[in-house]
């Protein structure tokens, strides 16, 4: 009974909160409303048994995304678009997003209900990938090609947000003046690797893995970026050119060392499965938390200057 | 217990949905800033409770994560109020400037 309201709950509440997000007024209200959305669909993914899916949605999805959206804001002053006015204007694009929902709920009901899919081959061979985690087994061996790309796609997308903006900040010193962000900073790192580490951990035999990870390394820069007690990265620095290069590099090595043995690409061996993952994952870690600290812009300059003589 | 640990979830997701009236009616973007972080430390409470529940221990981690980055999310968001406020605008308080 009470699962059923838990439920319920959440599938009133998310629409509601979805509806909101995009009938807003003002471009800030959106995303507060989208931080409570993130939430609530994380909850959404635990009730649908998506642990996974949760962490990653917890991680990335709304811890990393609302503190970026939250500091974009302050770049932008643009009022969002009258969805209202839109729809009724143009009445053909709500017939025809409702019948793409209609099409995908029919999608979604007519699929088979007792079909396991890949699961049961995933299971049978997840003896030979090296993790226990059958999530794990997949994205780093049985798939791995995939997230190799991901990977390349994410240095891609680095590479774009510095290009729309090259500006970089040094770190100031009138931060560390600042004694309630210092106090966080300080309270707060050694939590963030703590878990940045755990996190990269559990990956072997639970949901966890490079990506939440790199999304918790990353929240300690924001956190860092924001109080100026660090500059933006800069892409002429050598060390953010490993940091960023590292992950990749690595895989690339681990994947095409099977080559010189005769085997196939990424073929890892059995043996040695686990503890390569384990080290591609921690070098992931650290390229994606670059990659996501690069989407930063760092603080407006009219609005730097003003901001801090407060 | 299964039961009871799923009661209580429900109450705090009606506690949720009574945080809603806030963030509908705002009227300050600050009010709706605040909800939304109580959202999220209601949140953090339902999933250690859906948690308890065996094989689901990963629950937990996904509450770890959300407590954690938590304060990051505040962070930017007082500097974004801040900085607007500096710069004479009132978009911290969008719709009701403050005295």
């Amino acid at each position: 009974m009470t699962d059923v309201l838990l439920d319920g709950c959440l599938a009133l509440c998310l629409p509601l909160l979805a509806w909101l997000v995009l009938r807003t007024e003002s471009l800030s209200q959106a995303v507060v409303l989208f931080v409570a959305f993130g939430l609530l669909s994380a909850l959404g993914w635990a009730r649908l048994d998506a642990p996974d899916i949760a962490l990653v949605e917890a991680a990335v999805g709304t811890g990393l995304t609302g503190a970026l959206l939250m500091h974009t804001l302050s770049w932008t002053e643009e009022t969002p678009p009258d969805v209202r006015a839109r729809a009724r204007r143009r009445p053909w694009a709500l017939l025809a997003t409702a019948a793409l929902t209609l099409l995908l709920g029919w999608a979604v009901l007519a699929l088979p209900a007792d079909s396991p899919g890949l699961g049961p081959e995933v299971e049978a061979r997840r003896e030979d990938s090296g993790v226990k985690h059958p999530v794990t087994a997949v994205l780093l061996n049985f798939r791995g090609y995939d997230t190799l790309l991901e990977i390349a796609v994410l240095l891609v997308a680095a590479l774009g947000a510095r290009a729309v903006n090259p500006r970089s900040e040094r770190a100031s010193s009138d931060a560390a003046k600042d004694p309630l962000t210092g106090e966080l900073f300080r309270m707060m790192t050694p939590a963030l690797l703590l878990v940045a580490g755990y996190l990269v951990w559990v990956g072997d035999h639970g949901p966890g893995g490079a990506f939440q990870a790199g999304a918790i390394l990353a929240g300690g820069g924001v956190v860092a970026i924001l109080t100026s007690r660090m500059g933006t990265p800069r892409m002429s620095s050598l060390r953010v050119r490993w940091a960023l290069l590292t992950g990749p590099l690595l895989f690339i090595g681990v994947g095409v060392a099977p080559l010189l043995s005769g085997r196939r690409l990424l073929e890892l061996p059995e043996k040695l499965a686990g503890t390569l993952i384990f080290i591609v994952e921690m070098a992931l870690t650290v390229t994606i938390a670059m990659v996501l600290l690069m989407f930063f812009p760092g603080t407006r300059p009219s609005r730097a200057g003003r901001g801090g003589e407060r | 217990m299964h039961e009871l640990r799923t009661g209580l979830a429900c109450f705090l997701l009606l506690n949720i949905l009574a945080g809603m009236v806030r963030v509908i009616r705002g009227p300050t973007l600050t009010d709706r800033f605040i909800v939304a972080q109580l959202f999220g430390t209601t949140g953090v409470g339902v999933l250690v409770l859906l948690a308890a529940d065996a094989g689901r221990d990963a629950l937990r981690d996904v509450a770890l994560v959300f407590a954690l980055l938590a304060p990051v999310t505040v962070v930017a968001f007082v500097r974004f109020a801040v900085g607007n406020e500096a710069n004479g605008a009132s978009a911290a308080s969008d719709e009701e400037p403050r005295p």
